[in-house]
C-alpha cells in the first residue's frame, strides 16, 4: 500500500540507525480510552471570565444562557499502541474534545454520553496519573536554560528509582530527539526577554511532557509553529512512542501530506461530529466510495478538511456546506454504528487488517526496549520534601539570572534609602528634632513596603500561568510550591531590607547602640515581609494584574491611612480604628517609635522656654503606647502568618489561571 | 488532469477564471470533479502571465537584490558566565543573497525557522537597523537604492496586526489614508479606500469594528487583509510580507496567498515569506526562493525548481508536496553531529549545483540587464505627500479620540479612578476639625499629602494600561513613514487632557466638600487647578518612560518610585526644607510636589483659625500640639514667604506640563533612534 515516495522520505528524515527508540516502552497495563455517545454543550457566555464581564459592565442577570452544542454524538475507542490524530479546521471542536478528555473543559457540560479511561470514568485524579497533556501555549520560566528547565522537570517528574545519571541521560535523549541541542544552553526567554526561538520554545514544552514517559500522551496542536522538518520528526517520535505501547492522541489542524501518512488512525471532525474515523490510508478510498475522490497532487487531509469545513463567507454557501457535512456524518455513523470501536474498515480486508493492527501493537516493540522498568515502582514520584528542594533550587536559579529585575529592585531600595537618609542627614551633633524623628519613623515603615507590593504582584502574575499548568499536571503539590516560593524569596527579601534599612539608620544618625538598631531592623524586616505576604495574597486571589494591583494598593492605602500618622489614632472613627488594629504599618510604626523614643530625653525650645521631654511622653502623646513592644513584634508576626496562610489557601483553592494581557 | 478546455478560451477569460479559482480554493464548492480543472486553469493562467511578450514590452518595474549579506556580533555566553560573556562572535545571518523579480510576479521565500527569511525581508525593506553589518546592493529598475530610500519604496506587512480595536475597517483605512495622502480631497480618499476594500474583498465588513481580546470583531483573516489594505493605500509597487499566513487556518491562508497573487498581477511585485505552504499554492507563485542557513539555496520558477531538484537527483514523488520536500532537503539536521555533517554537505551540494545552473546565470543576466536599462523607468516610490505636522496630529487625534470614546472601560477607568481614591480618603478621614487637639493640622496635611501623592499614581495607571497598544501602532506606522513617533505621543496627550480635567473635577468636588475644606468657591477652584497638574504629570511621566522602557511593569514601579521620591524631597511635610542638606534643597526645586504642596497649604491654611481643646489656644501653657493658633502661623513656620509666592508657584507648577511634553518628545525620538540602530 505504501507508495515508494514515502519510503524515500523516510530515508530523508531518519537513517535506519536512528530507528531504534530512545525511550523505554511503557510497561504499565495497556490503556484504553473510550468516548461513548458524547454530546457536549458550551454556554458561550460562561466562556468569558467574570472579571471581563465586569469590565464590560454586563451584570449576571443580563447574560443569557445560550447553550451551543459543540460536540454531538461522538464515539471513539483508542488503545495503547495506537496514535490517533484529530483533524479538522479551526472551530470544529478539536480542542474541546481534548479538554473534555483531560477534564479541563470550562463553561461547558456533558449533555449525555461518557468518557472512560481503562473502563473507569475519567476524573482529574485519573487524568493526572496517566495522561500527559501538551498545551498550545508555552509556559516556562524565562531565565532558565533549556537544559536546566528539563533537568528540573526530570527531577520532579521521574520516579525516585532513577539515578542522577539516568535522569541526565533522559534529558539528553529528549534534547536530541527534539533537536534542541544547539540551544540547550540558551535561556528560554519570553516576549520581553530574548531567548530561544518560538519553534524551539514549543519543542521545550513538548520535551517537558515527554520526559516523564506517560502511558497516554495528549497533544493539542503540537506541530503548529514548528517548521516542516521538526514537525515531521516530532510526529515520527510520537508514532514511535505509540509503538512503545503508548496511547497517543493529538489534534492537528493542517497536517502536511508526509505527516498525514505517519498517522495510523485519523478522526475527521466537523462541527463536533465525526465525518471519518479509521486508518489514515483508508480515508481516500472511503471518501471515494461516497463520491468525493481526492484529486491527484493534492494532500488528502487538506482536501477533505476543506470538504467538511463550513465556508461562512456567504449565507447560501454556509447552508450548502452544513447540509453536506450533515449527510457525511450521518453516512459515516450508519457505517460504523455496529462495530466495536467505531473504526471504518474496508469490508474486503476487514479481518486481516485488524489482525495486523493488533499484531503491531503487541509484539513488534520488544526489541526497542532500552530500560525495562518494573511497573510497581513507576508511581513513586519524589516526595513533598524532595519536590520542595527541587522547586527551591529552580526558583532561586531563575530569580538570580534575572539581572535587570535584580538590579532594578536593588537600585530602587538603595535610592529610596539614600534619599531618606540624606533627607534627615546633617543631624550630626544636634540630634533630629522630635517631629522629624516621628516622620522618619513613619517613612521607614511605609515607603519600601509600597514598592515591594507592586513588584511582588507583577512577578507573581508573570509566573502564574506556569504554576497553573504544573499544578494541574500534578507535577508537584501546592504545599511544596508554597514553601519553595516563600523560602526561595527570603534571601532576596533579606538583602533588600538590608540595603534599605541600614543606610537610613546610619545616615539619619539614630540611636547608635546595637540593641535598638537590631530591634529597629527586625521591625522593618517584619513590616516589609507583611507587605510582601499581602501582595502574594492579592496576586493569587484575583485573576488579572490590574485587579490585583488595585486590591494591593487599596489595602495598602487603607493600612497607610490608619497607620496612626496621617490621621491621629484618637481621632479615628470606629471603622477606621478597626482597620488600624490590623494595619501592619501601624504596628510597625508603633514599634519603631517605642524603640526609638522610650528611654531618651529630648530638649525642646519654644520661644524663650526650654523643655525637657521624656521620649515616652512623645509616644504617649501619639497614643502609640497601647501595647508593650514585644506585642508589636508578635502582632506583626501574626499578620505575616495570616497573610501567608491566605496566600496558601488561594493557591490551594483558587485556580491560578492567568489572563495577563500585556 | 481531465479537463479539456480550449486554450484560447482560457486566455480570453484570463483574469476572471483566476478569480473563480481563488473563490474555489479551500471552499466548499470544491469537489472531486472540479478541482483538477481549477488546477489546469491556474497553470494556463500562469503561463499567460509568464510571457509578458503578449503584453508587448518589458515590465514596468523590476527589483534586483545583489549579494546582500548581513552579520551581527553577539556575546558568546550569558552574563553570569563572565569569561564567555566577554567574548564576542560574529554570526552571519545572510550570506550573499541575490535574486531578481519583475512586476506582475509573486515570489515566495521558503525555509525553516531560523533560515533568515525575516532578516532578508527586513534588510530589503530597510528596517534592519545599524546594529549589524549589512553589505550588498538593492536595485529598483536598475537604480541603486540608498539606505534611506528603502522605506519609501517598499511596503512591509508585518507578521502581527497592530490595529486599533474599536475602529471599524473603513475608519481604520480612512485614517491611514489621511495620514498617507494628505493632499487628496475627502472624496478621493473615500474612493481610494472603497477601491482598496473592494480589491481585498473587505467591503462586507466595512462597518464592523476590528475587535480585541474581550469582544469580538472581524475574523483573523479579515484582520490580516486590513493590514495589507493599509499598505495598499499608498500604491506601492513593491510589497513585502512577513509570514502573512501564520496563525490563520489553512483555508484562510490559501485565500490570502491567492489574493496576493492577484495583487501581483496588477503590475506589482509581491514578496512573501511563507511557512508550510500547501501544495495547491505551488502554481500560484511565479518565483520560489528557498533559504537555508542564511543562504539562498534556490531561486526560480516552480517548474524549474522541480527540474532542478530532479537533476540533482532528488525526484519529487507524485503524491508529495514539493514545497515540503525541498525545504526538508535543504535544511540542516542538528540532531547529531553525523546527521549535521551529512545534511550540511547535501545543502552545500545543492547550492553549488544551483550556482552552476542556467537559472542562476539567467538571474545574474537579468540583474545586469536591468542595470543597463535604468534610464527607461524611474524608481517607483510610494505615493506619499508629507503633510504638515499639524495635519498629521489632527488626524491622529481624531483617530485616537474615536477609538477611546468607544472604549467603555477605558473611559470609566479614566473618569472614576480618582474618585474612588477620594472615597478612600473621605472614608477614613470623615470630617476635618478646627480643634488642633483633634488633629486639625495633622488631618489637613494628610489630605494634601494624599492628593499630591495619589493623583500622579492614578494618572500613571491610565497611561500604562492604555498607551502600550498605541505605542505598538506608532512603532509600525512610523516605520512605514506615515508619521514620527512623537506625533502619536502628542496626539495621545491632547486626547486625554479633557478626560483628565473632568476626572480631577469629580475627585476634588467630592473630596473638597465632603471632608469640609476651606469653604470658599475661589479656593476650591484653586485647589482643583493645582490637583490637575500632579494627575497629568503622573501620566506624562509614565509616557516619557514608556518611550525608552519597553516593559510597562518596570515603568509602573519607576513612576511610583519617582513619585515617592518627589514627595519626600519636595513636599516639606516630611522634613521642612530649611533643614534638608543643601543638595536636596536644590533638588526640591525640580519637583512639582514642592510647588503643588506649597500652593495647597496656602489655599487651605491661609486665614484659618484653630481652637485648642475647649478654649481658644494659648501658646504659653506648654503642651506642644497647640503651637499654632491660626493657619498663617503654620504657613510661615513651614513655608516662609509662600503666600507672596502664590502666583509664581502656580506658574512653576504649570511649567512642568510643557517641560514633560518636550521630554516625552525627546524620549520618543530616542526610541526612534534606538529602533534604527
Amino acid at each position: 500500500m505504501e507508495p515508494p515516495a514515502w519510503r524515500y522520505r523516510d530515508g530523508l528524515f531518519a537513517g535506519p540507525d536512528e530507528d531504534s527508540s530512545l525511550y523505554f516502552t511503557y510497561s504499565g497495563a495497556p490503556n484504553v480510552l473510550e468516548v461513548k455517545q458524547l454530546h457536549y454543550q458550551v454556554n458561550m457566555a460562561a466562556q468569558v471570565p467574570w472579571h471581563e464581564k465586569l469590565a464590560e459592565f454586563r451584570m449576571p442577570w443580563e447574560i443569557g444562557r445560550d447553550d451551543v452544542s459543540v460536540i454531538g454524538n461522538l464515539n471513539l475507542k483508542v488503545q495503547s499502541g495506537q496514535m490517533l490524530a484529530v483533524i479538522g479546521s479551526s472551530g470544529c471542536g478539536k480542542t474541546s474534545l481534548l479538554d473534555i478528555i483531560t477534564c479541563r473543559d470550562e463553561g461547558g457540560k456533558i449533555a449525555s454520553g461518557e468518557l472512560l479511561i481503562n473502563g473507569k470514568p475519567s476524573s482529574p485524579q485519573l487524568v493526572r496519573k496517566s495522561i500527559a497533556h501538551v498545551r498550545q501555549s508555552d509556559r516556562l520560566l524565562p531565565h532558565l536554560t533549556v537544559r536546566e528547565t528539563l533537568t528540573f522537570v526530570a527531577r520532579l517528574r521521574l520516579p525516585v528509582h532513577f539515578t542522577d545519571k539516568q535522569r541526565e541521560q533522559r534529558v539528553e535523549d529528549v534534547i536530541a530527539e527534539l533537536r534542541l541541542r544547539q540551544c540547550a544552553n540558551t535561556r528560554v526567554g519570553n516576549e520581553y526577554i530574548r531567548g530561544v526561538s518560538g519553534g524551539e520554545r514549543r519543542r521545550v514544552s513538548i520535551a517537558v511532557q515527554l520526559l516523564w514517559n506517560p502511558g497516554i500522551l495528549i497533544l493539542d496542536e503540537p506541530t503548529s509553529g514548528l517548521d516542516s522538518f521538526t514537525a515531521h520528526n516530532l510526529v515520527i517520535t510520537l508514532s514511535r512512542l505509540a509503538r512503545g505501547n503508548r496511547l497517543v492522541l493529538l489534534s492537528v489542524h493542517q497536517p502536511r501530506s508526509d505527516i498525514f501518512q505517519l498517522f495510523d488512525l485519523v478522526v475527521l471532525l466537523s462541527t463536533g461530529s465525526v465525518a471519518y474515523c479509521g486508518a489514515a490510508k483508508d480515508m481516500v478510498p472511503y471518501f471515494t466510495t461516497l463520491g468525493y475522490p481526492c484529486p491527484q497532487y493534492c494532500n488528502p487531509s487538506d482536501f477533505y478538511v476543506d470538504l467538511i469545513s463550513i465556508d461562512r463567507r456567504s449565507r447560501e454557501q454556509e447552508a450548502q456546506c452544513e447540509q453536506r457535512v450533515r449527510e457525511l456524518t450521518v453516512q459515516f455513523w450508519d457505517k460504523v454504528k455496529d462495530t466495536d470501536d467505531f473504526i471504518w474498515r474496508p469490508t474486503e480486508i476487514n479481518g486481516e487488517d485488524s489482525a495486523s493492527t493488533s499484531d503491531t501493537s503487541s509484539t513488534s516493540k520488544a526489541p526497542e526496549e532500552v530500560i525495562n522498568v518494573p511497573a510497581k515502582s513507576k508511581d513513586q514520584l519524589p516526595g513533598s520534601l524532595q519536590q520542595f528542594s527541587i522547586l527551591l533550587r529552580r526558583q532561586v536559579s531563575n530569580d538570580f539570572r534575572d539581572l535587570p529585575t535584580l538590579l532594578i529592585h536593588g537600585c530602587e531600595a538603595l535610592l529610596m534609602s539614600l534619599l531618606i537618609g540624606f533627607l534627615y542627614f546633617g543631624a550630626g551633633d544636634t540630634k533630629l528634632s522630635i517631629q522629624d524623628t516621628i516622620v522618619l519613623m513613619y517613612m521607614m515603615t511605609t515607603l519600601t513596603p509600597f514598592a515591594v507590593v507592586l513588584d511582588v504582584i507583577a512577578k507573581c502574575h508573570s509566573e502564574r500561568a506556569m504554576i497553573f499548568h504544573e499544578l494541574e499536571d500534578g507535577m508537584y503539590s501546592v504545599t511544596a510550591y508554597f514553601f519553595a516560593k516563600v523560602i526561595g524569596e527570603l534571601p532576596e527579601h533579606c538583602a533588600f531590607t538590608l540595603v534599605y534599612a541600614v543606610p537610613i539608620y546610619w545616615l539619619a544618625g539614630l540611636n547608635a547602640e546595637t540593641g535598638p538598631f537590631l530591634l529597629n531592623f527586625l521591625i522593618v524586616w517584619l513590616v516589609v515581609y507583611c507587605s510582601r505576604a499581602m501582595a502574594l495574597w492579592s496576586a493569587s486571589l484575583l485573576p488579572t494584574l490590574q485587579l490585583s494591583s488595585f486590591m494591593g494598593n487599596a489595602l495598602f492605602t487603607t493600612f497607610y491611612l490608619t497607620g496612626g500618622f496621617v490621621i491621629s489614632l484618637e481621632n479615628m472613627w470606629l471603622v477606621a480604628a478597626w482597620f488600624s488594629k490590623i494595619s501592619f504599618l501601624r504596628w510597625g510604626f508603633e514599634g519603631l517609635m517605642q524603640v526609638q523614643f522610650i528611654g531618651l530625653k529630648y530638649k525642646m525650645t519654644l520661644g524663650n522656654f526650654t523643655f525637657h521631654i521624656d521620649g515616652s511622653q512623645v509616644v504617649e502623646a501619639m497614643d502609640l503606647n497601647s501595647d508593650p513592644l514585644y506585642a508589636c513584634y508578635l502582632i506583626l508576626l501574626a499578620v505575616c502568618v495570616v497573610f501567608m496562610f491566605f496566600y496558601y489557601l488561594c493557591l490551594k483553592f483558587i485556580r491560578q489561571k492567568s489572563s495577563q494581557d500585556w | 488532469m481531465g479537463a479539456k478546455v480550449p486554450p484560447d478560451k482560457q486566455r480570453r477569460s484570463g483574469n476572471r477564471s483566476f478569480r473563480a479559482k481563488s473563490g474555489a480554493v479551500g471552499s466548499c464548492s470544491m469537489d472531486g470533479s472540479n478541482a483538477p480543472k481549477d488546477d489546469l486553469e491556474l497553470r494556463s493562467n500562469r503561463e499567460w502571465r509568464c510571457h509578458p511578450g503578449t503584453a508587448g514590452n518589458r515590465p514596468s518595474c523590476s527589483l534586483s537584490v545583489s549579494r546582500v549579506s548581513y552579520s551581527v556580533s553577539d556575546r558568546v555566553g550569558p552574563w553570569w558566565d563572565l569569561p564567555s560573556y566577554r567574548k564576542k562572535w560574529t554570526r552571519q545571518i545572510l550570506k550573499e543573497v541575490s535574486f531578481y523579480v519583475e512586476s506582475g510576479q509573486i515570489m515566495g521565500i521558503l525555509g525553516n525557522s531560523g533560515s533568515g527569511k525575516t532578516t532578508l525581508l527586513d534588510a530589503i525593506s530597510g528596517r534592519i537597523g545599524n546594529a549589524g553589518n549589512l553589505l550588498g546592493d538593492v536595485y529598483v529598475n536598475g537604480h541603486k537604492l540608498k539606505r534611506e530610500h528603502f522605506q519609501d519604496c517598499f511596503s512591509y506587512v508585518l507578521q502581527s496586526d497592530n490595529l486599533l480595536c474599536y475602529l471599524t475597517v473603513q475608519e481604520t483605512l480612512t485614517y491611514t489614508a489621511r495620514l498617507a495622502l494628505q493632499k487628496h480631497s475627502v472624496e478621493s480618499i473615500r474612493k481610494k479606500v472603497d477601491s482598496v476594500m473592494a480589491e481585498l474583498s473587505l467591503s462586507h465588513v466595512a462597518g464592523t469594528v476590528i475587535g480585541g481580546r474581550s469582544f469580538s470583531g472581524i475574523s483573523g483573516g479579515e484582520r490580516r487583509r486590513v493590514s495589507i489594505a493599509a499598505q495598499l493605500l499608498q500604491d506601492p509597487k513593491l510589497i513585502l510580507l512577513d509570514e502573512p499566513t501564520t496563525g490563520l487556518d489553512s483555508m484562510t491562508a490559501n485565500q490570502i496567498v491567492v489574493l496576493l497573487s492577484e495583487l501581483a498581477q496588477k503590475d506589482r511585485i509581491v514578496i512573501v515569506s511563507i511557512h508550510q505552504p500547501r501544495s495547491e499554492l505551488f502554481r500560484v507563485f511565479n518565483q520560489i526562493a528557498i533559504m537555508s542557513c542564511g543562504e539562498l539555496v534556490f531561486c526560480g520558477q516552480p517548474e524549474e525548481m522541480v527540474n532542478f531538484f530532479s537533476s540533482c537527483g532528488y525526484e519529487c514523488p507524485e503524491y508529495c508536496n514539493p514545497f515540503d520536500l525541498y525545504v526538508d532537503l535543504t535544511s540542516v539536521d542538528t540532531r547529531s553531529t553525523e546527521r549535521e555533517v551529512e545534511t550540511f554537505d547535501r545543502v552545500k551540494a545543492i547550492r553549488c549545483a544551483y550556482e552552476e545552473s542556467d537559472i542562476y546565470q539567467r538571474m545574474l543576466d537579468n540583474i545586469e540587464g536591468a542595470r543597463q536599462q535604468r534610464e527607461r523607468h524611474p524608481v517607483p516610490f510610494k505615493s506619499k505627500e508629507s503633510p504638515s505636522d499639524l495635519c498629521k496630529l489632527l488626524v491622529l487625534l481624531r483617530r485616537n479620540t474615536k477609538n477611546l470614546l468607544r472604549n467603555r472601560i477605558g473611559i470609566l477607568m479614566r473618569l472614576f479612578q480618582n474618585l474612588i481614591f477620594g472615597l478612600f480618603i473621605a472614608f477614613f478621614l470623615m470630617k476635618l476639625h478646627e480643634d488642633v487637639l483633634k488633629g486639625a493640622i495633622q488631618d489637613r496635611i494628610g489630605v494634601i499629602y494624599q492628593t499630591m501623592g495619589g493623583t500622579p499614581y492614578t494618572g500613571m495607571l491610565n497611561a500604562v494600561a492604555l498607551f502600550p497598544a498605541l505605542r505598538a501602532i506608532s512603532d509600525q506606522e512610523s516605520a512605514d513613514g506615515l508619521y514620527e513617533k512623537w506625533h502619536m505621543l502628542v496626539a495621545y496627550i491632547i486626547h486625554i487632557l479633557p478626560l483628565s480635567v473632568i476626572s480631577v473635577v469629580f475627585f476634588t468636588t467630592f473630596l473638597y466638600w465632603t471632608v469640609g475644606m476651606f469653604p470658599d468657591l475661589i479656593r476650591f477652584i484653586c485647589y482643583t487647578a493645582v490637583v490637575l497638574v500632579p494627575h497629568v504629570v503622573g501620566e506624562l511621566l509614565a509616557l516619557v518612560l514608556l518611550g525608552i522602557i519597553q516593559n510597562p511593569n518596570i515603568v509602573n514601579s519607576a513612576v511610583a518610585l519617582f513619585n515617592i521620591a518627589g514627595i519626600l524631597v519636595g513636599s516639606g511635610f516630611l522634613r521642612s526644607s530649611q533643614e534638608m542638606p543643601e543638595l536636596l534643597q536644590w533638588l526640591s526645586y525640580l519637583t512639582f510636589q514642592k510647588y503643588g504642596c506649597e500652593l495647597l497649604v496656602v489655599t487651605e491654611f491661609y486665614g484659618l483659625n484653630f481652637t485648642c481643646g475647649e478654649k481658644p489656644s494659648n501658646p504659653g501653657t506648654g503642651v506642644h500640639p497647640c503651637i499654632f493658633s491660626n493657619g498663617i502661623q503654620f504657613i510661615e513656620d513651614g513655608y516662609p514667604g509662600a503666600v507672596s509666592r502664590y502666583t509664581l508657584d502656580f506658574l512653576m507648577l504649570y511649567a512642568f506640563l510643557p517641560a514633560l511634553v518636550i521630554l516625552g518628545i525627546i524620549s520618543f525620538n530616542i526610541r526612534d533612534y534606538i529602533a534604527h540602530r
